[in-house]
């Protein structure tokens, strides 16, 4: 096990290497001049602009401005976005916002997602199976955008049980967006474990473990949810990368000031360093969070060996 | 419908005690979308103390579905228990809360199935799920369930069992998985084992193993025991006494010596020329005409008649036993031995 972890981190690194160039050469084949938008309306001096393309590289062709940003990466300097400000400030900044984000959507999308298909698979088609049907076709048809703007209406403005904008109650701040960003998550969730729940039901050793005279309890908690959560943290585990980078909207429309919002500003105004970095950074917790699913794997299934 | 008489006591090998259990006109019914289908229909039967009964029928005749309505592990829904009872030291279990019923399997009736890898579940080591018995029903603590369990791998011989009992059920083979059910049903000492075809997914030299190991428990421990099976060479070694059951019902029973010399249904007989014997080396066998019975729409009169070579419709009937009209209930025919023909003494020849 400790051999597969280690072949397996040893092969994030030409994965960074490659995401991270793709990333750059999309930020430089972008149209329109970084430099000259920073003006605004007003031209910047010819020498301005000279001295700028010249300190960020910009003149420089694609492979000699990657190949010099990874020579900055590796002594730890990250970079800095054309205001001067270190990138890694924006992160350190940034990031804990989007991780508490993240965390209060996974355990949601974790928690109601696997009680509700819990309690629809081992009743299937009773009334609480067709409502889970129901109310997930429902959220997962409906766009993040759609759903965002009528959760800060109906929770936010008319009943106004929670903040709808920035982050000034802490945890309790993050309660809409962290359900918004987990609706469709959640749902996938709940239509997962209610599947993988019912076709456990009926498995052979779950007849085996009632032919045991097992209580009740012990054949579903025991006999019957282990097998069936494992796809369920299997997608769980993915999808924690997932949210992480992709709360891009939910952080435009709750104005929180994460990551995403990083993202997005940074690719408006071109800064190449400060797109590669947190989406380097984003593919990390990707390629980790993956990583971590299938050591779990191994845990939940002792089937599964990978020496 | 006609009930067998129970008041007599059946025949029952030598040396058997008293009665177990008794399984009474049951009737289950599936109740699917596509219309009922009628799976068991007024099965009785008793089984003894130490006595070997063997259940034989093809996929479909109801022999699973009946031990599965006495372990209480039907799905229900679809299936439903529309009457009969399963009476087990002097209660009908039927008629038992689903607690009580629950606390007689595992030391009272326990079971073993035919796919012992898909029947064990594969994420808990075979020492925790043999364990489990006692913690369940006797609330041992994990460790002394652990030592039990070890104990009971020793008594159906796994090899090395202290040093296996935390192994899991994929790293055992076909026959070591078995027993390890079976350690498993007889962990609490239980009166009544159903072991449904408990060697069709096994080796030719492993069942033979598997069937030696159950009898020898069996004599260690004075249980009954019920086997399913359609293999007719597992019923003539170890069972003492043959139910032959077909879309349903038992049109058959005897001991196994007299229903294997000389069988009293047509559908026996057919069985019994269907199957490969080393005495008739080179001769054919003569397999039964036609398919089993669709259990939605059972055919009318005696199940097996239009298969059967010796029915006799309309005018060639007695009056009253006319094969697509008249149900044949289950009758004595001759002294320990019952059949559900109206022509059984011409099958058998008396």
């Amino acid at each position: 096990m400790g051999r597969y972890v280690a072949r397996r981190l040893l092969l994030t690194i030409p994965v960074l290497i490659g995401a991270s160039f793709l990333i750059f050469a999309m930020v430089y084949a972008l149209p329109g001049d970084p430099i000259r938008a920073l003006g605004g309306d007003r031209p910047l001096a010819p020498a301005v602009v000279a001295q700028l393309r010249d300190e960020y590289n910009l003149d420089d062709p694609l492979v000699v401005q990657y190949a010099k940003y990874v020579g900055d990466l590796l002594q730890g300097d990250f970079g800095t976005d054309f205001r001067g400000r270190e990138v890694l400030d924006t992160i350190e900044q940034r990031l804990p916002v989007t991780i508490q984000l993240a965390v209060v959507a996974i355990l949601f999308e974790a928690v109601i997602g696997i009680i509700a298909g819990v309690l629809a698979g081992i009743r299937r088609n009773g009334f609480l199976d067709n409502v889970v049907l129901v109310s997930s076709t429902i959220v997962v048809s409906v766009p993040i955008l759609v759903l965002a703007f009528v959760a800060q209406f109906v929770f936010g403005l008319q009943l106004g049980w929670f903040p709808i904008s920035g982050i000034g109650e802490g945890w309790y701040s993050f309660v809409l967006p962290g359900l918004v960003l987990a609706a469709g998550s959640l749902a996938y969730v709940a239509r997962l474990t209610r599947t993988s729940v019912a076709e456990n039901m009926r498995a052979d050793y779950v007849r085996t473990a009632k032919a045991k005279g097992l209580p009740r309890r012990t054949v579903i908690v025991r006999h019957t949810l282990r097998n069936s959560l494992i796809p369920v943290v299997t997608f769980i585990g993915a999808d924690i990368g997932t949210l992480m980078g992709g709360a891009i909207v939910t952080e435009s429309v709750f104005n929180l000031p994460g990551i995403g919002r990083a993202i997005f500003d940074a690719v408006r105004a071109q800064e190449g360093a400060v797109v590669v970095g947190i989406v380097t950074l984003m593919v990390f917790f990707f390629i980790f969070f993956n990583l971590v699913v299938d050591v779990l794997y191994a845990v939940l299934d002792p089937r599964i060996r990978y020496d | 419908m006609t009930r067998p008489d129970l008041s007599q006591p059946r025949a029952a090998a030598p040396g058997t005690g008293g009665t177990v259990l008794e399984v009474d006109d049951l009737h289950v019914e599936f109740r699917t979308r596509s219309g009922v289908v009628n799976a068991v229909n007024g099965v009785s039967y008793r089984l003894a103390e130490r006595e070997t009964l063997a259940i034989l029928g093809e996929s479909g005749s109801g022999k699973s579905v009946s031990a599965q309505a006495i372990m209480g592990i039907l799905d229900t829904p679809p299936a439903v228990i529309t009457g009969g009872g399963i009476w087990f030291e002097g209660r009908d279990l039927l008629q038992q809360s689903e607690e009580e019923q629950r606390k007689v399997r595992g030391p009272g009736i326990s079971m073993i199935f035919q796919d012992a890898l898909s029947s064990l579940n594969p994420v808990y080591s075979v020492g925790y799920q043999i364990g489990e018995m006692f913690r369940a029903h006797r609330g041992m603590s994990k460790k002394d369930a652990k030592k039990r369990a070890v104990e009971l791998m020793d008594r159906v011989r796994i090899p090395g069992a202290g040093a296996r009992v935390n192994d899991y059920p994929h790293q055992f083979s076909g026959g070591m998985r078995q027993r390890v059910m079976i350690a498993m049903a007889i962990a609490l000492d239980p009166r009544v084992l159903i072991a449904d075809e408990p060697t069709t997914a096994l080796d030719v030299t492993v069942q033979a193993q598997v069937m030696d190991l159950l009898k020898d428990l069996q004599r260690e421990t004075g249980m009954g025991l019920i086997l399913i099976t359609h293999d007719l060479g597992v019923v003539n070694e170890v069972a003492d006494n043959v139910a032959v059951m077909y879309a349903g019902r038992i049109v058959e029973r005897g001991t196994v010596d007299d229903v294997f010399a000389n069988p009293a249904h047509p559908y026996t007989d057919g069985l019994m020329s269907s199957v490969p014997q080393v005495e008739a080396k080179g001769g054919r066998l003569l397999p039964i005409a036609g398919q089993p019975p669709n259990l939605a729409a059972i055919p009318s009169g005696c199940p097996f008649h239009p298969r059967c070579s010796r029915r006799r419709l309309g005018a060639a009937a007695t009056p009253g036993r006319e094969c697509a009209t008249d149900l044949p209930p289950l009758r004595l025919v001759v002294p320990g031995r019952e059949a559900a023909c109206h022509y059984s003494e011409e099958v058998l020849g008396v």
